[in-house]
């Protein structure tokens, strides 16, 4: 029943015109699908060298408190700036976003990540002020961060993912995807 | 001897003239000939392992291509926060040369998962982008990027930074900013090349 709400939510949105004209645009979803990307140079960039601190691979000579502070800044900048993008992306292709296996498993790492996140930061503000100079946090702080690494390297791989059509509603495919992936029988739209 | 006429800059001087020589070689004709001869390489590297891999297993190379979009994430990453150090943007209470220094070793590890994965991809679609203009501007930014970066910056940086004219650190900054910037571009605009 779910995946019927879903699917009928998105043949809603890929009735409305803006979304058949962001679909269908030369240089308009291009223009969104490269930003999407090349964001990631600023959010996970910043974030990646706030974990590889923590892992101590990185800028080892700045206190800890001071990356997560100054980075956090123009990783969320970014992270805004993918989030507004994405929701494009999913807006213009609306019914093949919502069935991929690929896009419910990304949804539902960046919830994990996003958890993931708030846990290392609350244990961060704990106990920063005892390890803040040293080159590699405590151990609870380092799993976190390899944690996160993981985390948003598979959500990475499952965004690129997105664009194969291995495990599309429109093919014959096993029960365990059609449910994962919310394929509805008899769906007139892919 | 070249540093006795160049003076000091000597190694700017040559790395700028190689980088124009090679824009200017790019918008003639003789990079036709160039592009000929180089043709049974681009057929020699789909042959090879990383080439059969990428196009029998698309997961394979949708793998390998997430990666490169981490290297570009860490590349990103160490250059906004070195050049942004220079600029004066982040970290103005922690000494330069620390920032920078540590941002090189980020960005040098960046740059080997960026080729490294790069070459495999190559191989997977080599034909394809041997006939891909865009392929090929990637290409010259690249070369142009990683001559600036360890024939111009690096070595203007290592000196001590009080003793540099602030408006050319700022100038290497930008210029390292535009250079990776467009790296990146042209690289997803072979995404939708082709």
């Amino acid at each position: 029943m779910l995946n019927e709400l879903v699917y009928n939510f998105a043949v809603w949105l890929d009735d409305t015109r803006w979304s058949a004209m962001l679909h269908e645009s030369y240089y308009m979803y291009n223009w969104v699908e490269s930003t999407h990307v090349l964001t990631l140079m600023v959010s996970l960039g910043m974030l990646f060298l706030i974990d590889l601190r923590m892992l101590g691979y990185a800028l080892p000579d700045v206190p800890a408190s001071k990356i997560a502070e100054r980075l956090s800044i123009p990783m969320l900048v970014g992270f805004t700036i993918m989030f507004i993008t994405g929701i494009s992306l999913f807006y213009a292709v609306p019914v093949r976003s919502a069935q991929s296996v690929w896009f419910r498993t990304k949804m539902v790492l960046l919830v994990v990540c996003a958890v993931n996140a708030y846990l290392f930061h609350n244990r961060m503000n704990e106990s920063v002020s005892s390890w803040d100079n040293d080159a590699r946090a405590p151990s609870r702080i380092r799993l976190g961060a390899g944690l996160s690494l993981g985390f948003w390297t598979i959500v990475v791989i499952c965004g690129r993912f997105i664009a194969y059509d291995w495990f599309d509603c429109d093919y014959e495919q096993s029960a365990f995807i059609e449910f994962f992936a919310g394929c509805v029988d008899g769906q007139e739209r892919f | 001897m070249p540093t006795a006429i160049l003076g000091p800059y000597t190694r700017t001087i040559l790395t700028g003239a190689v980088i124009i020589g090679l824009l200017l070689f790019s918008f003639t004709y003789a990079r036709v000939s160039v592009w000929i001869d180089v043709q049974p390489f681009f057929e020699w590297m789909e042959t090879t392992w990383f080439g059969v891999i990428g196009k029998t297993w698309g997961a394979a190379f949708a793998v390998i291509e997430a990666i490169h979009l981490i290297g570009l994430a860490l590349l990103g990453g160490s250059v906004i926060v070195g050049e942004g150090r220079i600029l004066g943007f982040v970290f103005t209470d922690v000494p330069a040369r620390t920032i920078i220094d540590r941002a090189h070793k980020v960005f040098f590890w960046a740059l080997m998962t960026l080729l490294a994965t790069g070459i495999f991809m190559a191989c997977g679609v080599a034909m394809k982008i041997y006939y891909l203009p865009v392929y090929w501007y990637k290409m010259l930014a690249l070369g142009a990027g990683i001559l600036f970066h360890f024939c111009i910056r690096k070595p203007l940086l290592q000196r001590e930074l009080e003793k540099i004219n602030p408006w050319v650190t700022k100038a290497v900054a930008i210029s390292s900013l535009m250079i990776w910037f467009t790296v990146a571009a042209t690289g997803r605009w072979i995404g939708f090349s082709g």
